[in-house]
This record gives structure tokens, C-alpha cells and sequence, in this order.
């Protein structure tokens, strides 16, 4: 098994799990359907194809940086009129970094990491307005676990993110993985995309568990070898 | 992933001074958190309509559509254009049946309350329930049809030729603003149209608070009197000034598949692309969202524009404004140091992630400070430049034809 690791960074991003008619909501983290759905872009498949290769890929994701919930307010005006109604009320995350991770075939991956440097359909974070302002290919590992990769990731947080917690050497970040078969406390999420066909869009449940992964920050003050005033610094 | 790719960037610096573009349901100019810190934003959707209304100016009103849910009262307009002998609630009731057939949307007569009844107002018009859009060319394609079936429209449409045909109608022939913003038909998916153009929200490229202006108004007569000078009303404007990055791409490809064949008789396949490319670049970086336009009279054009054309994905430069600008102690101002940030992360990020070696850029600017983003591409006025991307959006068209 090979792991494709992702980068999700943007002013904006917004993955919807449940959103329905006027209120767009969004999860604090990339959702699978989302992730699957950008992939299936890149490839250049249309809405109604078969989603159940990418789905069947094992996803998990690390918050790298939380980000800023953000709601956004939206209306649209008749054109003849000039009348304004509201329509919508959509909700983004501001100024989040996300790690996703994909667990599956090397070759199937080989494939998604090509299709990202060439996208047939531009990619966008959960909404067409939300371009990513990295690449988001970050590397493809071979005979790799996904929880491992997650882990061994470097942290991709903004410099400016990193360096206002360069207090800490070695920073949490909340994983939520798919688990693999084995036990224990799982969330459900209605998130396994059955069908993205627009005319019957479906989503099974699947599984999200929860644990932290601890990462060096690459802004944090190098330890000294000789450092006299560590001994006040303790106290 | 083998077919040669087309994409066009446009990233723009532009200034706007204290406005109110875009505001959210509290009067308040919408905002983003980024690197860290409160930005002004404008909203995808504003800039989006800003273009479209840039698009009357700059094109044939055939080559564009129109979004309402007034549809039945347009259409009906139509029908009566072919036979003015229909008249117009006969016009209407064909127009509601011919779009429920093509968009499966419902389309009735808004309710009406008793008063209207009893003071003989006339019927309204039929309303949809949610915006449609259709291209001019579609509605004259849905009129003929609808003519057609004058004499039992309800029947005409049960057979199953002629509501395929109303799909058609409604299918083909998208005007240019269709094929690059889209369309959403909720009843209907099958006529939906995937946007070519991807526009991000526009976001200041430093600190930008939302500030406060308290007003009075005076009361003109009230004026002239002794004892009673107070203000006729008091209030509060809030709003923000910016340096805004605005970033768009433009997949031309998709733009291609979405317009189709020949949007006007005796073109070429080419010609509709080129015209909607060259109109979609001038109408995104020439547009301002008219929010409180008149309060404020924010009426500016771009600093700094930079389009690009490319063969492999698009890039967004705005992580060059991720930690934000600082306005110069003595010079104030934020354009020069955005100018110099995004003419560094331009080669930087092109160079790191492997830009494709057919990228062509060019440059259009004004003032000494933007002179570090003359280095990035060849520097040309700006219809000039976008003539530019238009020959080559159409070289590499003809070449992959």
C-alpha cells in the first residue's frame, strides 16, 4: 500500500457535509466527498461517473492549521427589477492548512498525483470560489500506513502560524483518520461518496477516529548545547 | 491528461479608496481573516455580477444571456415579437408552459392578496421561483417553438419530440456569459452548464479594520428657524480602504465546450472563444462592484495587471500577500511593496513547482510603483494586451483543432 499526502491551503476553503438549500455549512476539516470530488476533477470525470475506485481509497486528514470560521452573507437581484432577495448564507474556513492523506494502490495514486500537475477541471477547496494558493500535490510514499505518513509529515502551517507558537518545540495536530477494520470509538460522518451525479447526489457513513499526531516546529528556537540560562528558564 | 491544455490567469492589484463594495446583512464591509490578520474581502459572487454588467458594454446583446425569474414575462415578449396578433396573458401562459418544458422549473402567477383583486389591478405575469438563465438565442429558439404549439400548448408539450426539443432549445447556443459563469437549473440538472471561469474572492493585501463615518443630515427648512437646529437624522456608513489581489482563471477549454458551434451564423468554431477570452479579461479587470458607488464614488482602475497563459494548471499568487504589507512610515501607500512581493513569488513559485515552458506573460501598469512587475512579461496597454491573449488563446486553438 502507498500513501498520497495532500496539501488543502487557501484564504478560503469549505466542505460542506450536509449542506442543503439556503445555510452552507461546513466541516472544521476537509471531508472525503470533497477531497474525492476535487480528485475526480483533476481526472477530468464527469459528475455521473463512477465514484467507487476513489472511494474506496482509505482517507484520512491532519489539521494543520484551524483556521477561521467565516459566514458569508449572499444575495442576487432580479435582473428586470433590480429587486434584492437573499439567498443563500454560506460558511467558509479562513486562513486553514490542512494535510489529507490517501491510502491505496501505488498505481491508482500515481494516476491522482499526475492529474493534479494537469488538472482537466481547475481545482477548487469545497467551492469554486476557493482556489488553493499551493500546490496541492505534496508526495507519493511507498509501502507506507497512512496514520505513519500523517505523522511523519513536516507541518505545513503558514510561517506566520508557526512562528506565533515557536514556544513550542514540538506541536499537536488533531488527526481524523478512517479506521482499518480494527475497533474501538468511531464518529460517523455521512461522507462516502456513493454518486455525485447532481440528479441523485448520495453519500454513505463511514468512519472518522480521532487521536493527534506531534510535529516539530521548524520555528522554534534551536536547542542550545551549552545554554546557561536554561536552569532560570525552568523555574 | 495527453491533450494540450489552455488556461488564462488574470491577477490584478488594485487600489480602492474608502468604499463599500461589498457588505454583508449588518451594512458591514465583507471581511477575511489571513495570515492572520482581518482583510477586506469582495466576494467572488459581486465581482462576478460587476463583469456581467462590464459584458453590456463590450458585446452584442446576442451574445448574452439573462438571469430572472421574470422569464415568462421575457419570453412572452418574444413570442408577441414573432405574432403580435397573440395577446399578451395568451403570450405569458404559452411562455410559462414552454419554460416548465425546457427547465422543468414552475413557473405560476405571483399571489395575490384580496386588494389587488377588488382594485382591478391586471394579472401579473407568471414568475419562476428561483433565477434562471437563458441566452437571448435560446429564448428566440423557445419562442418559435412556443408559436408552434399556440393552439393547445399543453398537449404539444406532452409529445415527446417537442419537450425534447425544448431541452435542446435550452441547451445549445449558450450565450458567452452562460459558458463562462455557468447556470444552475435546480429542477433540471441535465441543462446545468459547469462554469469556465473560477474567480476568487478579492482580498485586501494587508490589514484592513472596518471603520466607521457618523453622519447628520440637515433638515433644509428646519434650518432657517431659531429655536430648532438640530440634525433632521443622524446615522452611521461603515467601510474600509484597500489594495485588493483579485485573481480569476479562465479554462478555455471548457469555455470552448460550453459555447459550442458558432454562436452567430457563417463564424468560425474560433471566433466565439477568442471573443468571450478578450471579453472576460477586459470585463474582469475594467468591472467595480457598484456597492454605495454613489456614497462613495470608489471609481478606480487596476494599479497592476498581470494575464497569463498556460498550458498545465493555474497558479493563484495570493500566499505573495499571506503575511500582509506594511504601508511605508514616510510614503505611505501599499502598491509598491505588493508590486515588489508579487514580482519576487511569481518566478519564485514558477521556478520551485515547474512552471510549463510555453507560459506566455504580460504586463500592464501604471506608476513608478509598479516598476518591479515590469520584469515578469512584455508590458502593453491593457487592450493591447488583452489582443495579445486573444491571438494566442486562438494560435493554440487552431493548433489543437
Amino acid at each position: 500500500m502507498s500513501v498520497l499526502l495532500l496539501q488543502l491551503a487557501g484564504p478560503l476553503q469549505a466542505w460542506g457535509s450536509s449542506a442543503r438549500f439556503a445555510r452552507r455549512t461546513t466541516e472544521p476539516a476537509p471531508t472525503k466527498s470533497g477531497v474525492l470530488g476535487l480528485l475526480a476533477a483533476a481526472l477530468g470525470r464527469p459528475r455521473t461517473a463512477d465514484p467507487s475506485d476513489l472511494a474506496a481509497l482509505r482517507f484520512g486528514v491532519r489539521i494543520d492549521q484551524r483556521g477561521t470560521p467565516l459566514r458569508d452573507f449572499q444575495t442576487a437581484h432580479d435582473l428586470d427589477t433590480g429587486d434584492a432577495f437573499p439567498i443563500s448564507e454560506r460558511f467558509y474556513l479562513a486562513d486553514a492548512v490542512f494535510v489529507a492523506a490517501l491510502q491505496g494502490p501505488h498505481q491508482q495514486l500515481f494516476e491522482l498525483l499526475q492529474a493534479l500537475r494537469q488538472p482537466v477541471y481547475l481545482p477548487y477547496l469545497g467551492r469554486r470560489s476557493c482556489p488553493p494558493s499551493r500546490p496541492i500535490e505534496l508526495s507519493l510514499q511507498e509501502d507506507l500506513e497512512l496514520q505513519a505518513a500523517l505523522e511523519a509529515e513536516t507541518w505545513r502551517a503558514s510561517q506566520w502560524h508557526q512562528w506565533r507558537r515557536r514556544d513550542e518545540p514540538r506541536v499537536t495536530l488533531e488527526l481524523l483518520i478512517e479506521p482499518d477494520g480494527e475497533t474501538g470509538r468511531v464518529d460517523l460522518l455521512r461522507d462516502q461518496p456513493l454518486s455525485f451525479d447532481p440528479a441523485h447526489r448520495r453519500y454513505a457513513f463511514r468512519g472518522v477516529r480521532s487521536s493527534t499526531a506531534t510535529v516539530p516546529n521548524p520555528c522554534a528556537p534551536q536547542p542550545l548545547a551549552h545554554d546557561p540560562t536554561s536552569a532560570l528558564r525552568s523555574q | 491528461m495527453t491533450t494540450p491544455r489552455t488556461i488564462v490567469e488574470v491577477h490584478v492589484l488594485q487600489t480602492v479608496p474608502p468604499s463599500n463594495l461589498n457588505r454583508d446583512d449588518t451594512g458591514t464591509p465583507k471581511s477575511a481573516v489571513y495570515g492572520g490578520v482581518r482583510r477586506a474581502r469582495v466576494s467572488s459572487q459581486a465581482w462576478k455580477r460587476a463583469t456581467r454588467r462590464a459584458f453590456q458594454d463590450i458585446l452584442d446583446p446576442h451574445d448574452l444571456g439573462v438571469r430572472t425569474r421574470r422569464l415568462a414575462e421575457l419570453l412572452g415578449g418574444h413570442i408577441r415579437g414573432l405574432d403580435d396578433s397573440i395577446p399578451q396573458a395568451d403570450a405569458w401562459a404559452l411562455a410559462a408552459e414552454t419554460i416548465t418544458a425546457a427547465t422543468g422549473a414552475k413557473v405560476e402567477p405571483p399571489k395575490r392578496n384580496a386588494k389587488d383583486d377588488k382594485n382591478g389591478k391586471p394579472q401579473p405575469a407568471p414568475e419562476g421561483k428561483y433565477l434562471i438563465f437563458l441566452s437571448t438565442r435560446q429564448l428566440d429558439a423557445l419562442a418559435e417553438l412556443a408559436v408552434q404549439g399556440r393552439e393547445d400548448i399543453k398537449a404539444f408539450f406532452k409529445e415527446k419530440e417537442n419537450k425534447a426539443a425544448a431541452k435542446r432549445h435550452a441547451n445549445s447556443r449558450h450565450s458567452i456569459d452562460i459558458a463562462l459563469f455557468g447556470r444552475m437549473v435546480a429542477d433540471n440538472t441535465d441543462i446545468n452548464v459547469d462554469a469556465a471561469a473560477q474567480v476568487a474572492h478579492a482580498i485586501s493585501v494587508h490589514r484592513a479594520d472596518a471603520e466607521s463615518d457618523y453622519y447628520t443630515a440637515v433638515d433644509d427648512h428646519k434650518e432657517r428657524e431659531e429655536d430648532d437646529k438640530g440634525a433632521g437624522m443622524i446615522g452611521t456608513v461603515e467601510f474600509n480602504s484597500a489594495t485588493l489581489y483579485r485573481y480569476a482563471a479562465l479554462d478555455v477549454d471548457l469555455l470552448r465546450t460550453n459555447l459550442g458551434t458558432g454562436l452567430r451564423e457563417n463564424e468560425t468554431l474560433d471566433a466565439p472563444v477568442r471573443r468571450a477570452v478578450e471579453a472576460f479579461v477586459l470585463g474582469f479587470t475594467q468591472s467595480l462592484p457598484t456597492g454605495k458607488i454613489n456614497t462613495f464614488a470608489h471609481h478606480t482602475l487596476p494599479d497592476a495587471v498581470v494575464l497569463k497563459v498556460r498550458s498545465s494548471r493555474p497558479v493563484n499568487f495570493v500566499s505573495a500577500f499571506e503575511r500582509p504589507c506594511q504601508a511605508d512610515q514616510d510614503t505611505g501607500g501599499h502598491v509598491r511593496e505588493a508590486s515588489q512581493r508579487l514580482a519576487k513569488h511569481i518566478p519564485a513559485i514558477e521556478t520551485a513547482f515547474g512552471a510549463d515552458e510555453g507560459t506566455l506573460t504580460w504586463v500592464t501598469r501604471a506608476g513608478d510603483d509598479t516598476q518591479a512587475l515590469a520584469a515578469l512579461g512584455t508590458e502593453l496597454p491593457l487592450r493591447d494586451a488583452v489582443s495579445a491573449v486573444g491571438t494566442e488563446v486562438e494560435r493554440r486553438q487552431n493548433g489543437s483543432a
